[in-house]
């Protein structure tokens, strides 16, 4: 552990006062959806931590039993709204892949705009939430402005803000709008200069910097011990993301850096984690520009879906893809008919939650939410 | 590839150690409020634009359907059902009615339609004071000005076409999918021809059996055939079958 934690534990020994446990939530304004923190304190000292999630629970996976294959894809969209073109693309991904069919060049492409502008409003969306916990209003309303634009992308390519229901089984729902690859980069040039502006006021404000820095320790061990994934993982020094080490789609066909902190002393704060996300949508924007015109390359007339068989052969697949917030698996296990045996969902967030435990450890009760505004959490996902 | 923020980060933090880097950054955004217009809109006043493919309430054009019950089967929330309505000349017919209370906005209904007749619509203010209000009938789901942008067209390629080299984007490709006929198992109820939309099921007389009574077969008209498969779930002695083109 860091040097930093050792006077903090030496105060705590000082103070000899009782451990109580204090609970956060199910309401509560820290909380981002229903789930309950429970923090063991000490003073002013958290001590320990307990996650309890399930206050959402609906049976999605159960539900998709009773499905076609087909008619699961806009349930995969309100798993989580801010991550929606990812889970249903991680859907359509691993039945095409039980179906043993390989997908048309142009749709590939697509697929990687979609799921980049989906990565860039889901973590506009996490940096909204975090001014929110910090207390800083304007951070909330500029980080929103800006992902208003990438809202209204998503509403050109395929007709909705959110639930957008664009991935199938076999490409995608429809082709690129004429305008739209002119839209999308000149609403990605726009953001890159606007980003600015909301860096420098949470750079440049001690308010933040202090609160987040060199609290919250994670090492490499710990992450690799609890599972955790995503931009969290990244920012303790482990150099790994399923986009270039695991390349799905095309994306290997696509220069990018992923972001990664701390690759010599493997240890990661929260201002680490808060870094590698704001990285991300940089890289996310020159993913899309490059993709754009990849798509312009192909011209206008080629493929971009392709008919599939409605029943897929027995057997049980596996596929995951880097999602905003870490890593998420499909497992589907069919048995010939049309619709699935079992489909089973690894949220990136149920595992990263489970890490609350230690990010908490030896941390002030005020930087709580500071804390665990880093794990990003929808409890849409979560609980299934 | 560089990167951008990271890069830089160093600086920042030495950056903010100056005082007047935030009073140059409010002063910038001082400016730039001045000159600038608001990004919000003074909602019922005004409206933000949408495109064409925009997917609102769903739509139907009366006259084009013919009642198959796609919309029904593709439906995600079992929001629509078929009910029976007097056409324009005072027939009974079947169209669809959608509850909006139930609707998930997932355009299924317009993208399957086998006769474009489902459309996606740009209305999205649907509030009502009752529930009862929130049943569209197939009249009330009409919508005036519908532009060819609205029809949701599933145009999807055939594998076998891009492995001869001739990637050509079919419109209604499920079209290919024809109902096929197991001999043995027919037992010749007519059921099949009586469910057909489009009458593009006839019961034939093809010889007669050992006790000298006529053998019924349906035949199939592929030109009229919608591929709707109402014949396959019809059929009480699963003889019907579709038959997938790949």
């Amino acid at each position: 552990m860091a040097d930093s934690l050792v006077p903090v534990l030496e105060a705590q020994e000082k103070m000899d006062t009782d451990k109580m446990w204090v609970i956060w939530g199910p309401q509560h304004p820290f909380s981002h959806g229903l789930w309950t923190l429970k923090l063991q304190i000490d003073g002013e000292f958290c001590t320990d931590a307990d996650p309890i999630v399930g206050y959402l629970h609906r049976g999605w996976e159960k539900e998709t039993e009773n499905r076609d294959y087909a008619r699961i894809i806009p349930m995969t969209d309100r798993l989580c709204y801010c991550a929606s073109m990812t889970y249903s693309h991680l859907y359509c991904m691993t039945v095409e892949k039980a179906l043993g069919i390989d997908i048309p060049e142009k749709a590939k492409y697509i697929r990687i705009v979609a799921d980049e502008v989906c990565r860039i409003q889901s973590h506009l969306m996490w940096l909204a939430a975090v001014g929110t916990d910090m207390g800083n209003l304007t951070v909330f309303l500029w980080a929103m402005r800006e992902r208003e634009y990438f809202l209204d992308l998503n509403v050109k390519l395929c007709g909705q803000r959110m639930t957008t229901n664009y991935p199938r089984i076999g490409g995608v729902r429809n082709d690129t709008t004429p305008l739209f690859d002119r839209d999308i980069i000149r609403a990605v040039d726009r953001f890159e200069k606007a980003m600015w502006d909301i860096i420098y006021l949470i750079d440049d404000s001690s308010v933040f910097v202090s609160r987040m820095r060199k609290i919250s320790y994670l090492t490499r061990e710990q992450c690799a011990n609890m599972g955790l994934t995503g931009p969290a993982m990244r920012g303790c020094g482990v150099d790994f993301d399923i986009r270039r080490d695991d390349p799905y789609d095309n994306y290997d066909k696509i220069d990018f850096e992923v972001p990664v902190l701390n690759k010599d002393t493997k240890v990661g704060d929260t201002y680490d984690r808060y870094m590698i996300r704001i990285e991300e949508m940089f890289q996310s924007c020159d993913i899309i520009r490059q993709a754009v015109k990849k798509i312009e390359a192909l011209g206008k007339n080629a493929p971009y879906r392709i008919k599939t068989p409605t029943k897929v052969p027995a057997g049980t697949t596996f596929g995951r893809l880097e999602d905003p917030r870490g890593e998420s698996i499909m497992y589907l296990a069919s048995d010939g008919t049309d619709h699935p045996y079992r489909l089973k969902v690894r949220s990136p967030i149920f595992t990263n939650v489970s890490c609350s435990k230690v990010m908490c450890q030896g941390v002030r009760i005020a930087d709580v939410p500071a804390v665990l505004a880093q794990i990003d959490m929808c409890l849409g996902e979560t609980d299934r | 590839m560089a990167m951008k923020y990271l890069d830089k980060y160093p600086k920042n933090l030495a950056k903010s150690l100056w005082i007047m880097k935030p009073v140059w950054t409010a002063f910038k955004l001082f400016c730039k409020t001045v000159v600038h217009r608001p990004v919000t809109v003074l909602y019922p006043y005004e409206k933000e634009w949408i495109p064409e493919n925009y997917r609102g309430r769903p739509g139907l054009r009366f006259d084009k359907c013919v009642g198959c019950g796609m919309c029904v089967r593709m439906c995600v929330t079992q929001a629509i059902k078929l009910i029976e309505v007097d056409d324009d000349n005072g027939n009974k017919v079947m169209r669809p009615q959608i509850n909006i209370g139930r609707c998930a906005f997932c355009g299924y209904c317009a993208e399957y339609c086998p006769v474009d007749a489902m459309t996606v619509t740009p209305e999205y203010e649907l509030a009502e004071y009752t529930r009862y209000d929130l049943l569209y009938g197939p009249r009330r789901l009409h919508y005036e000005n519908t532009t060819p942008g609205m029809e949701v067209k599933l145009e999807v390629t055939l594998p076998s076409d891009i492995a001869n080299g001739n990637p050509e984007r079919r419109v209604h490709i499920f079209d290919v999918d024809k109902p096929e006929l197991t001999d043995s198992k027919c037992i010749g109820c007519k059921k099949c021809s009586k469910v057909c939309p489009v009458n593009a099921v006839t019961m034939v007389e093809k010889g007669t059996n050992d006790k000298g009574k006529p053998i019924i077969r349906p035949e199939f008209d592929n030109a009229k055939c919608i591929s709707c498969k109402n014949c396959v779930d019809a059929c009480p002695k699963d003889a019907l079958q579709i038959k997938e083109v790949l």
